[in-house]
């Protein structure tokens, strides 16, 4: 006769196994989970970034003089616009409708003999607002082009020596910029988020859709047995998609390992406990593929997305989603992981998000077996 | 004996449609997801999603503690890109900030820094900038620099002036058309409708043709006389209607909460939200003769998804990505319609600035559904 401990382990084991083998047989599900994170990191890190340059810059020269030719050169000869039309001014609102530039110098007649009688000369610029994000680069870049000229006719005419203020800006963890470095951290958890709660959600109310269920619990298999066995082969598969992450982005990327692996695998697996947990809650509540997978992109991708600070500061959130995405455990992961990752944190900064990851996860996890006995009782 | 003679091809068809409504109609989760969900996600990206970057927490290290380094530092926290969360007494204590997350800049102006400035001399102010969002590093930084250009301009033309001279100066003075206060949200959700309707129509798709392969109901349905491509028209059908409604729905919510202007003729964007919705439906079929289980036809419908929404320049400029991958966003359905959507409803474009796209999206929505239905008929048949 066995203990009770090791006839506990042979069930859940066979369950697990069960799980296992429906995975394993049908390779497909395996293939997309791991092709996906791969081809998403591939994707963000070599061509999906922010960074504009070569922005389409229609000019309109009215003025013809020396100093409004070097004007335009000094807005094209670095590479961050490309001069794609010359017009007059009222054809730029026409090219832009049309997307065909994104912004219009316009130099007025005029400009030369301001700047050649040593005062303000003023050019317009007029700019496409509908992409807000690229507008707003644009204007930093238009900003620093028509500083550096001034600064360079100002040294020009013999005016200034030394700047008499000086800022030198440091940038620490991703000097750089590169949106990969950024990009990791965050990608990672919302694939995990991806392939726990919705390959949990699916896998379990897809019994419930085909009627296994039922035969599961005449089985000697116990409900807790039912729970852990289905959730460990997708507690695996999560471990080996972080590390698989992580090792793609530190090897093609370049993506830092500042802080320990235990650690980080650590608070994935409270991550992952967390997100099984969400996504056997769903498949209890919902008992139905589609409707599951519905409940899972609303309750948890899209917040990993846009409320966990992946991709959108937090401090920039209207005050009600700042509160709410309080309780996405995504919000913590995705702060645990730049930091191990980028900073090099350890225990004593990330402890209050391994304890947030682990409430969620204990809360979670408890609610949905209450209600999966419930269900059956 | 002869087989029953097939029924008039739109007599099927409308049978077909009728059973899917029914079928459709008396899920209400189902109904649920289709119609609200979306709604749901438009609030939440429009009001989530804000590229612009203002508020980074700053940490402050005032060493010089004069008169002119509390004014430098007044003027630099007040102008909105910046919020001051806290003050520190050393350099290295920002640093520490910065590595706590407690701060994401910290500006250092060393001691000394009103003598220098007294003198004559530069004086020099150090900004440490969290790098690991580049975006917002990247706005940081530049609203360092430009305020301290500014500063450092100010105080030479001070200098200058007292010596009876006048510097040249270039000002470059910018007008935004189309979204003056460039707000992101105006931009975002347009395309964000792009987004969700491929979310909403592919996956339901897919995930429902699967269903009923599992189910075994798909069989039965082909033993009947219908033909195969009025079975799928008419399955299609219910959520081209759907689509479209969620498409009024979208932009109500978007005029309303979000001041997104109506300024193009609706007709156009009508017109490729249904070619659109060809090319959607289309995908979330193909992908269901691959799959063979629901689970996979959404881990298929989402493989399309991701790429397609990456690359549709709704999150991230088109123009930012390397010659090679704007090569591939021609293959992109969503990069059109976003296109569309963002042309009709920001710039004021019709029908003549955008028939490029229109015919784009007729192209890829005839042949995705044709190369799904030719799939779809020899998996069956």
């Amino acid at each position: 006769m066995r203990s009770r401990p090791a006839r506990f382990a042979i069930r859940i084991s066979a369950m697990a196994a069960k799980e296992v083998l429906h995975i394993v047989r049908d390779p497909r599900t395996l293939v997309l989970a791991f092709v996906m994170p791969v081809l998403m990191l591939l994707l963000f890190g070599y061509g999906v970034s922010f960074d504009l340059d070569h922005l389409p810059l229609a000019v309109a020269d009215a003025d013809r003089t020396p100093e409004s030719r070097a004007l335009v050169d000094a807005f094209t000869r670095g590479g961050e616009f490309d001069l794609r039309a010359r017009v007059s001014p009222g054809e730029a609102e026409d090219l832009f409708r049309r997307g065909k530039a994104f912004a219009a110098l316009v130099v007025r007649p005029g400009y030369g003999r301001d700047l050649a009688r040593g005062g303000r000369a003023q050019a317009a610029l007029l700019v496409d607002g509908s992409d807000a994000a690229s507008a707003s680069q644009l204007l930093q870049k238009a900003d620093a082009i028509a500083r550096a000229e001034s600064l360079r006719r100002a040294a020009a005419a013999g005016a200034a020596g030394a700047p008499p203020i000086e800022v030198r800006n440091w940038t620490r963890y991703n000097p750089e910029g590169r949106s990969a470095v950024f990009m990791v951290p965050g990608l990672t958890v919302y694939l995990m988020a991806l392939g726990a709660v919705l390959l949990t959600a699916l896998t379990v109310a897809g019994e419930w859709e085909r009627g296994s269920m039922e035969q599961l619990f005449a089985s000697p298999v116990g409900r807790t047995d039912i729970i852990l066995g289905k959730l460990l082969p997708y507690l695996g598969l999560g471990l080996v998609q972080l590390l698989l992450v992580v090792a793609v982005g530190a090897t093609a990327f370049d993506v830092p390992v500042r802080g320990s692996l235990l650690l980080l695998f650590g608070v994935g697996l409270a991550f992952l406990a967390g997100m099984l947990g969400q996504g056997l809650f769903i498949s209890v509540v919902t008992k139905n593929q589609l409707v599951a997978t519905q409940a899972g992109t609303l309750s948890s991708l899209l917040p990993s997305l846009l409320l966990s600070g992946m991709l959108f500061p937090i401090e920039n959130m209207p005050p009600v989603l700042q509160a709410l995405s309080r309780i996405i455990p995504a919000r913590y992961f995705v702060h645990a992981l730049r930091g191990i990752l980028l900073k090099g944190s350890g225990p004593a900064e990330l402890w209050p998000d391994f304890v947030a990851l682990l409430v969620f996860a204990v809360a979670i996890l408890a609610v949905a077996t209450a209600r999966f006995q419930r269900r059956i009782a | 004996m002869s087989p029953a003679p097939a029924p008039k091809l739109l007599t099927a068809y409308a049978a077909v449609v009728r059973k899917e409504f029914r079928q459709t109609l008396r899920d209400r989760r189902i109904m649920f997801m289709l119609i609200a969900a979306p709604l749901i996600q438009t609030v939440l990206f429009g009001f989530a999603v804000d590229f612009d970057v203002d508020r980074v927490p700053t940490a402050l290290a005032d060493l010089d503690r004069s008169a002119a380094s509390r004014e430098q530092a007044r003027r630099l926290l007040a102008d909105g890109t910046l919020r001051h969360v806290l003050d520190v007494r050393s350099a290295a204590e920002a640093d520490r900030a910065l590595d706590e997350g407690r701060a994401a800049a910290a500006v250092v102006i060393p001691p000394g820094f009103s003598e220098d400035l007294a003198a004559g001399r530069t004086a020099r102010v150090q900004a440490l900038i969290d790098g690991t969002d580049p975006v917002r590093a990247g706005a940081a930084a530049s609203a360092i620099s430009r305020f301290f250009a500014a500063a450092s301009g100010d105080v030479g033309r001070d200098r200058l002036a007292a010596l009876g001279r006048a510097p040249p100066a270039v000002e470059v003075a910018p007008r935004v058309l189309h979204n003056p206060r460039l707000k992101t949200a105006v931009y975002v959700v347009p395309g964000i409708l792009a987004m969700l309707l491929v979310v909403v129509t592919a996956i339901v798709t897919a995930m429902g043709l699967s269903r009923e392969r599992e189910m075994g109901t798909l069989e039965q349905v082909l033993v009947t006389p219908i033909r195969p491509f009025v079975l799928l028209a008419g399955k299609m059908t219910p959520f081209v209607l759907v689509g479209f409604f969620d498409v009024v729905l979208a932009l109500a919510a978007m005029t309303w909460l979000f001041d997104v202007p109506l300024r193009g003729p609706l007709p156009a964007l009508a017109l490729g939200s249904v070619l659109y919705l060809c090319s959607t439906l289309g995908v979330g079929l193909l992908v269901s003769t691959f799959s063979s289980t629901q689970q996979q036809s959404f881990l298929g419908a989402f493989l399309f998804v991701i790429p397609a929404v990456l690359l549709s320049g709704i999150m991230t400029p088109i123009q930012a990505m390397p010659g090679w991958l704007r090569a591939v966003t021609w293959a992109n359905p969503l990069r059109f319609f976003a296109e569309i959507a963002r042309g009709v409803l920001l710039r004021g474009a019709g029908f003549g600035d955008l028939w490029v796209q229109l015919a784009v999206l007729l192209l890829y929505g005839s042949l995705i559904l044709g190369l799904a239905t030719a799939r779809f008929r020899t998996q069956l048949g």
